[in-house]
């Protein structure tokens, strides 16, 4: 209508494969930086997995400064951090203990009360839930991670399953990387979005092992690295199409939807990327890894 | 129509149908309206209402330790009945050894024992007795105890005046809370914070040297006062009468003593309450409220009607949430607040505007690009898209799902990921345009073809959310159900919906032929 169709042309021929060498080295060493950042740095773990309290006002009169004046004698580590506007403030304070902690959010209510104008959000989590928190989030990835793992296994070859699973497992690394190097907060949401990501870079992972499932079947001689290519190259503009409607929803997202969801927001613009990436120079090329056909060996 | 059957346009018709009548409620409404059709309607989560969501965690180890504290009294009664010597007794991990003077009378004592406690595991090594509880004992106690917390956590807050709490039990020792539209969680936390264990003990002035040296003999015990913790009072162990004989309490207001309790015994209360204050009259009564001495008055005369004023320097509101404590009854075990997530209403309102405004930006954008990239199919993808909405909505209304913060980021990326399998179809037809002449085959491969990769793409996502469901809480939960939904939904609208559309669209253009 517009044109704007012929973008990607259809019958593209670009050969990804032919750079898969360089796209390793890319890979390894973004993984590698990552987990370099994950256990030296780690991650800007929230009150979720740290435990502690978490208070969201909004004031009149006064400002951040002022308000770190009054608390800052009364508890011992209190940060307050502006949120979205200057009027609106977080408090966070970590806590030694548990008991202590649930007064502690009256303590700070009593003493700011004049100064503020809403109480918007309070949140205290104990030590025994943080770490059962963190506990479940990890144990929600790893399933998702192995049952995706399973039906891939189930529905395609088990070549397929150990190339996604690389391609994903990838992903999550990377992203942790990334959200630990940017010191984005690491909270339940994000282990939602984490998982998101997965679901979303599998899914396009999965497009693109049809095809070449397709092809295996329909071009019985071609070589394993052009057939690849062609497949990467048959659902190329459909990998782009559907990255870029997603991320429009989420920058949008992102820029309308309010404080709260931001990380979340961020989290997933950046594994999308990252996903999008995986599906076309890491799961493809891990297939040649496999030197055989798969299905078609025994059926000639 | 041509090459598209008509069941299939008859199914495509009531489903889109169902989904707009059962989006309306929720889209419309906002109160109760007593109609069944109305209220089929979205529940907004705490996140977006505003409430507090708390967890409890009840201290079943207190009550072990209390346990094992009467077992001690109660073998020291029998032992001084049967004029044996103790030497020491001493609490290891989970059993007390008793180390009496000689071995003589043991077995009495462990039948006498075992009177009063059966399933106690009562074994006698010369002169030494060591008393242990199995894990079985200690379930059930555990279990009582919960039981019971709920009951009166439940009282607590219908007291409270809290609208359509959630009340539930949550693994083997807790307790979640779910309070829409509470506004001041620091009261409900106070209420829920507190035993209300009450007792009435008689006072021991006479023994001012036990006192000064602050230990209590057998049968006596030291407390502080409620105000001043240096005040200490004398009292007898045992209490004359106890908060579980009450039968109301309330606040009033007292012209010299001003705000304070009443209360009134049962039958059995009564009588007790009657008899200690008969047989004092000129010594000290003490109100004890978990552990702390509320007020010791000097018993003027008999108390005999069963009803009676506790005072000591209440608030309105003070003398009002011990009232609501005391008929509401006391907790097995202390409870201890382990999560908290309270939202203001003014946060619940921004979210849910900019979730509003998020998804509505969202939409305009995809749909743009849709028609920028496919023309007309794309103006087909984006009716798809939206009636992919309104599917959501009325699956979420009907099923009574609640929707969270990242329950609306879920339907946002929702948006931009229902395109996919309209995408993953218009992909396929351009393809098959390019080899085949006939119109309706192509169109026929395209959707064949396309079929079994939106299945596994799909099916792969909801795996991971489903995942979120088992595994998350609250909001997250709310994060699974929408995106879940979502992706079912547009497995529909795209496969039919979508398929009619192009069918229509293909009919009432005259060139025949798909401009892809």
């Amino acid at each position: 209508m517009f044109g704007l169709n012929k973008i990607i042309p259809i019958n593209s021929d670009y050969k990804f494969l032919n750079y898969r060498k360089f796209f390793y080295i890319v890979s390894s060493i973004a993984i590698f930086l990552s987990m370099l950042l994950l256990f030296f740095k780690g991650l800007n773990l929230g009150i979720d997995f740290k435990g502690g309290t978490l208070i969201e006002v909004s004031t009149k009169n006064t400002d951040i400064g002022e308000l770190r004046d009054i608390l800052s004698p009364n508890f011992n580590e209190v940060s307050l951090q502006e949120f979205g506007d200057e009027n609106t403030i977080i408090i966070r304070l970590q806590n030694e203990n548990n008991q202590e902690s649930i007064e502690t959010v009256n303590k700070v209510k009593q003493i700011i009360n004049n100064k503020v104008d809403e109480f918007r959000r309070s949140e205290f989590v104990g030590p025994t839930i943080s770490s059962e928190l963190l506990w479940k989030g990890f144990q929600a990835v790893s399933f998702a991670l192995f049952a995706i793992l399973i039906y891939i296994w189930l529905r395609f070859e088990w070549q397929f399953g150990f190339g996604a699973v690389v391609a994903l497992t990838h992903d999550v690394l990377f992203t942790l990387g990334v959200l630990s190097f940017l010191n984005i907060e690491f909270s339940l949401s994000t282990i939602a979005a984490v998982l998101t990501i997965a679901g979303y870079s599998i899914n396009d992972t999965v497009v693109i092992f049809d095809r070449v499932r397709e092809n295996l079947r329909k071009y019985k001689k071609l070589e394993l690295l052009d057939l690849f290519n062609m497949s990467i190259n048959n659902t190329l503009s459909r990998t782009v199409m559907t990255s870029i409607t997603t991320l429009l929803a989420l920058l949008s997202l992102y820029i309308f939807g309010g404080e709260v969801i931001k990380p979340f927001a961020l989290t997933m613009i950046i594994g999308v990327v990252i996903g999008t990436y995986s599906s076309v120079f890491i799961a493809v090329p891990t297939l040649l890894v496999f030197k055989f056909r798969p299905q078609d060996e025994d059926e000639n | 129509m041509k090459n598209y059957p008509l069941w299939k346009v008859f199914v495509v018709f009531i489903l889109l149908s169902l989904g707009i009548i059962f989006a309306i409620p929720s889209i419309l409404y906002k109160e109760d309206t007593g109609s069944w059709y109305l209220d089929n309607r979205l529940n907004l989560g705490l996140d977006l209402q505003g409430g507090s969501y708390l967890l409890l965690e009840v201290q079943t180890d207190v009550l072990i330790k209390e346990e094992f504290e009467n077992f001690s009294d109660t073998i020291r009664i029998i032992a001084r009945e049967k004029r044996i010597k103790i030497n020491n007794i001493e609490k290891i991990n989970e059993s007390l050894k008793v180390r009496f003077e000689s071995s003589d009378k043991l077995k009495d004592i462990r039948q006498e024992f075992l009177q009063n406690y059966r399933s106690v595991k009562f074994n006698i090594t010369n002169n030494i007795v060591s008393i242990t509880i199995d894990e079985i004992f200690k379930k059930t106690i555990q279990d009582s105890a919960i039981k019971q917390s709920l009951e009166i956590v439940r009282k607590r807050i219908d007291e409270s005046g809290t609208k359509e709490p959630l009340i539930q039990r949550s693994g083997r020792n807790r307790i979640l809370l779910q309070l829409p539209g509470v506004k001041d969680p620091e009261r409900i936390k106070d209420l829920l914070g507190k035993t209300a264990k009450l007792n009435f003990h008689m006072v021991d002035d006479d023994d001012a040297k036990s006192l000064s040296l602050n230990i209590a003999p057998f049968g006596r015990m030291i407390v502080s006062d409620i105000e001043n913790a240096e005040i200490k009072y004398l009292l007898e162990k045992k209490s004359r009468v106890g908060g579980e004989n009450l039968i109301d309490a309330n606040a009033s207001f007292d012209p010299t003593e001003g705000h304070a309790v009443s209360f009134r015994f049962d039958t059995t209360g009564a009588q007790k309450f009657g008899k200690a204050t008969s047989e004092n009259i000129g010594k000290r009564f003490a109100v004890v409220l978990d552990g702390v001495v509320i007020t010791a008055p000097v018993i003027n005369s008999a108390i005999t009607g069963g009803s009676g004023i506790i005072t000591g320097n209440f608030t309105s509101q003070e003398a009002t949430d011990l009232a609501v404590l005391l008929r509401a009854g006391a907790l097995p075990a202390p409870l201890e607040i382990v999560e908290e997530r309270s939202v203001g209403p003014g946060l619940g309102a921004d979210s849910i505007a900019a979730g509003k405004i998020a998804s509505i930006i969202g939409m305009i954008l995809v749909c743009i690009f849709m028609i920028l990239i496919y023309g007309s199919f794309g103006f087909i993808a984006n009716i798809s898209l939206i009636a992919n909405l309104f599917i959501i909505i009325a699956l979420l209304g009907t099923i009574g799902a609640t929707l969270t913060l990242p329950g609306i980021a879920g339907i946002v990326l929702t948006i931009g990921m229902a395109v996919d399998a309209n995408v993953l179809i218009f992909e396929r037809i351009k393809e098959e345009n390019t080899k085949n002449k006939k119109i309706y085959e192509t169109i026929k491969k395209g959707f064949d073809r396309a079929l079994s990769t939106i299945l596994d793409a799909n099916i792969t996502t909801l795996i991971a959310s489903l995942l979120l469901f088992v595994f998350g809480s609250g909001p997250i939960k709310g994060f699974s159900i929408t995106l879940s939904l979502g992706v079912i939904a547009s497995m529909f609208t795209a496969l039919m919906l979508t398929n009619l559309l192009v069918h229509l669209y293909i009919s009432f253009n005259s060139k025949k032929e798909i401009n892809l």
